[in-house]
């Protein structure tokens, strides 16, 4: 995959610097959404160190974001079973296109670029057939959707780009429909994959993890440099079972439970929100907002760093200065200063998107 | 993977108790003894009973057969908001009401598994491994009141068929209640000193989210589902209208979820007010609704007579997490409550 600097790099060369970057915008380090105490919602900038560069309104609720690699392009899509999503323009605030989910889907949340930042890949529910679907707009047609293929299974979640520049996509298992608002239709059946697809939607690698761990859905998503990805799941089943909810796989190999320990995982109380991979591939951390803890662990030797409490917390991501974590009370936690910044006007939501 | 099955030592616990006990363990003792099992009780009588019934005779519209059956279904729903411990074992809760079936499981297995005569009927306590998807009271329906699927294969096969349907729903809620009485209450009651209850907290979460989901299915699923949209309403999806039960099941699953709530409310006098107040609303949405199988989605006039019961069952619901939850210190964060 060609790296943003190196494309960036390349486009200076040639003479095409697009005129708004991200140093238009404050040169965010982080995207994230937030609802405010006064019950509206935005989408924020923030800094390395955890500091707000921009606040843009979002008409309702947010879940994750997605950046455009390299303009101040930010995707803000409405949580399911919404089907609105705005093309955002951080360095003015303004709107710059508004997406709007065909007859028949919605979408999920979650949504990536591919490499040139030209198309935008999108996670939908087709409802009436209960199959994912993903979407495909084009960043150069004024976002224009130009189609659509398979997820390879029901309620696919997060999708997030590998380094060889396909597509990976958590298709967490469940069936919802609009008309039943945000309920579970399918526990008892549900099969949650991990599914690799090229950028045109041919099936690359399928991967499911046994039948004992069919109601674990697998929900969020990160990638190493070296295309090890790590995936954060969701207990369906009764509470009373402590199961893995962190798991990683590479293309070509079997998924591997990451095996912590009954007793980290339970703690984390059958539900992972946020998931990430520091830079250098040596670290993986996990969130759950539902044990107010995150929990990190050595990729390498596969074994527990640490255990750190945090009121529901959520949103993480690895940034230059290491990992930050934000907070439903509307905390952002780490990053270069190694501190704390609060908001507390604001109720950060799910998902950190690093830059 | 390890399955946390703390149940032998429990009775142990239950033992030690009352040295221990505080404020809130009198609350979930009486929930226990006066909604827990007396519920689940009943669910293991009437299902043997329906057992019972189904032994002795092969006409499958014999009418003390249907009323035993629907006294079970009665049972089922009237504990269905309580989906967690014993019920989730083994996929117990689920092997008793297999709905809703999105993909139309139910009937097409049952077509293969008459019209092929599978076996499985003819050994003792074998139903078990069966399809979830032909098991418990929605499976049971088609035998009992769907024209095309009792049209299929033989009577004598329908009759073993339902023999086993019977059996299999009556062991596993004997399973659910054995499992209950005396380790899982014991569980509840022990919070503190077992793994799967850490704090007394999370007993009254448990039972309060109890309440929530109850209310949240009955307005989304039971009700969301054959109302659909205005423009394309969707009776054939309602719940049991074959047996004539989508009505029936709502109002046995609102008064379910609405009595644990009141118990949680305890002597709280603004919370029993306001529960009242929500009750006599639901009450009488409920008495003017003229459709016990929501047939008449699509026209306005009793459209709306099932969206007001659908809002008022979402009334219950709001309140409970506004008010219920608070007074109970359960409510949960922003990202913790979001789901996704």
């Amino acid at each position: 995959m060609t790296s943003r600097r190196l494309f960036l790099a390349g486009l200076m060369s040639a003479g095409l610097t697009p005129t708004t970057t991200w140093a238009s915008a404050g040169g965010p380090s982080f995207l994230a959404a937030a609802k405010t105490d006064g019950g509206d919602y935005v989408l924020c900038g923030l800094s390395g160190a955890g500091q707000i560069v921009f606040q843009i309104p979002l008409p309702a609720r947010g879940h994750a974001a997605a950046a455009h690699p390299y303009r101040a392009q930010a995707v803000a899509f409405a949580r399911r079973p919404g089907r609105f999503a705005l093309i955002l323009n951080c360095a003015t605030g303004n709107v710059s296109a508004e997406l709007t989910s065909p007859a028949g889907r919605h979408f999920y949340g979650h949504g990536v670029f591919d490499p040139d930042g030209r198309y935008l890949f999108t996670s939908e529910n087709d409802f009436e057939s209960a199959q994912g679907v993903i979407g495909v707009w084009d960043s150069a047609q004024d976002y224009k959707r130009i189609g659509e293929f398979a997820s390879g299974g029901v309620g696919p979640h997060d999708i997030i780009l590998l380094p060889s520049g396909n597509l990976v996509v958590a298709n967490g298992g469940i069936e919802t429909h609009p008309e039943s608002g945000r309920a579970k239709l399918n526990i008892a059946t549900m099969e949650p994959n991990l599914t690799y697809l090229s950028l045109s939607g041919d099936l690359i690698e399928q991967v499911e993890l046994g039948t004992d761990l069919h109601k674990n859905s697998i929900r969020h998503l990160a990638i190493s440099g070296d295309g090890l990805v790590a995936f954060g799941m969701q207990w369906q089943g009764d509470k009373g079972q402590v199961v893995p909810l962190i798991g990683t796989h590479q293309l070509g190999q079997d998924a591997e439970i990451l095996d912590l320990g009954d007793g980290i995982y339970d703690q984390m109380n059958g539900y992972v929100g946020s998931i990430a991979i520091s830079a250098d591939g040596a670290e993986v951390a996990a969130t759950s907002p539902r044990g107010s803890v995150v929990v990190s662990a050595d990729l390498a030797r596969r074994e527990l760093i640490k255990v750190t409490p945090q009121a529901d917390v959520c949103g993480v991501v690895f940034g230059g200065g290491g990992m930050v974590v934000t907070t439903g009370m509307g905390q952002v936690i780490g990053g270069w200063l190694g501190g704390q910044e609060s908001y507390p006007n604001l109720h950060w939501d799910n998902h950190l998107v690093g830059l | 993977m390890k399955k946390l099955r703390a149940f032998p030592c429990a009775f142990l616990f239950a033992l030690i108790l009352p040295f221990g006990v505080a404020a809130d363990t009198a609350l979930v003792d009486r929930i226990v003894s006066d909604h827990i099992i007396p519920r689940f009780q009943k669910l293991a009588d009437t299902t043997e009973q329906l057992a019972q019934t189904a032994a002795q005779t092969c006409d499958l519209t014999n009418g003390q057969l249907l009323t035993d059956y629907n006294a079970a279904f009665d049972a089922w729903v009237g504990v269905s908001h309580m989906r967690f411990g014993p019920t989730e074992q083994e996929d117990r809760a689920f092997a008793l009401a297999f709905w809703p079936d999105t993909r139309g499981k139910t009937p097409k297995a049952l077509r293969q598994m008459i019209t092929e005569e599978d076996p499985i009927v003819g050994v003792d306590g074998g139903y078990k491994d069966a399809s979830i998807a032909v098991r418990g009271f929605y499976a049971m329906e088609f035998l009992l009141y769907d024209g095309p699927t009792q049209e299929l294969g033989h009577p004598e096969y329908q009759c073993a068929l339902f023999r086993a349907m019977t059996k299999d729903s009556a062991r596993i809620s004997r399973d659910i209640l054995d499992d209950w009485q005396p380790d899982y209450a014991a569980l509840m009651l022990s919070a503190g000193q077992n793994t799967r209850y850490q704090t007394e907290k999370e007993v009254l979460q448990e039972l309060y989210k109890a309440v929530n989901t109850g209310f949240e299915f009955t307005k989304d699923i039971r009700l969301g589902r054959p109302l659909g949209t205005f423009d394309k309403p969707r009776p054939k999806r309602a719940e049991a209208r074959r047996a004539g039960r989508s009505l029936r099941n709502v109002e046995l699953a609102t008064y379910g979820p609405l009595e644990l709530a009141r118990l949680l409310a305890g002597s709280n006098q603004g919370l029993q007010e306001r529960y009242d107040v929500l009750e006599d609303y639901f009450a009488k949405a409920v008495a003017k609704a003229d459709d016990p199988v929501f047939a008449g989605v699509a026209d306005p006039q009793h459209r709306i007579k099932v969206e007001i019961i659908q809002q008022s069952v979402d009334r219950l619901m709001e309140y409970t997490q506004s008010d219920l939850g608070p007074y109970l210190g359960v409510s949960e964060g922003f990202n913790a409550l979001d789901g996704d």
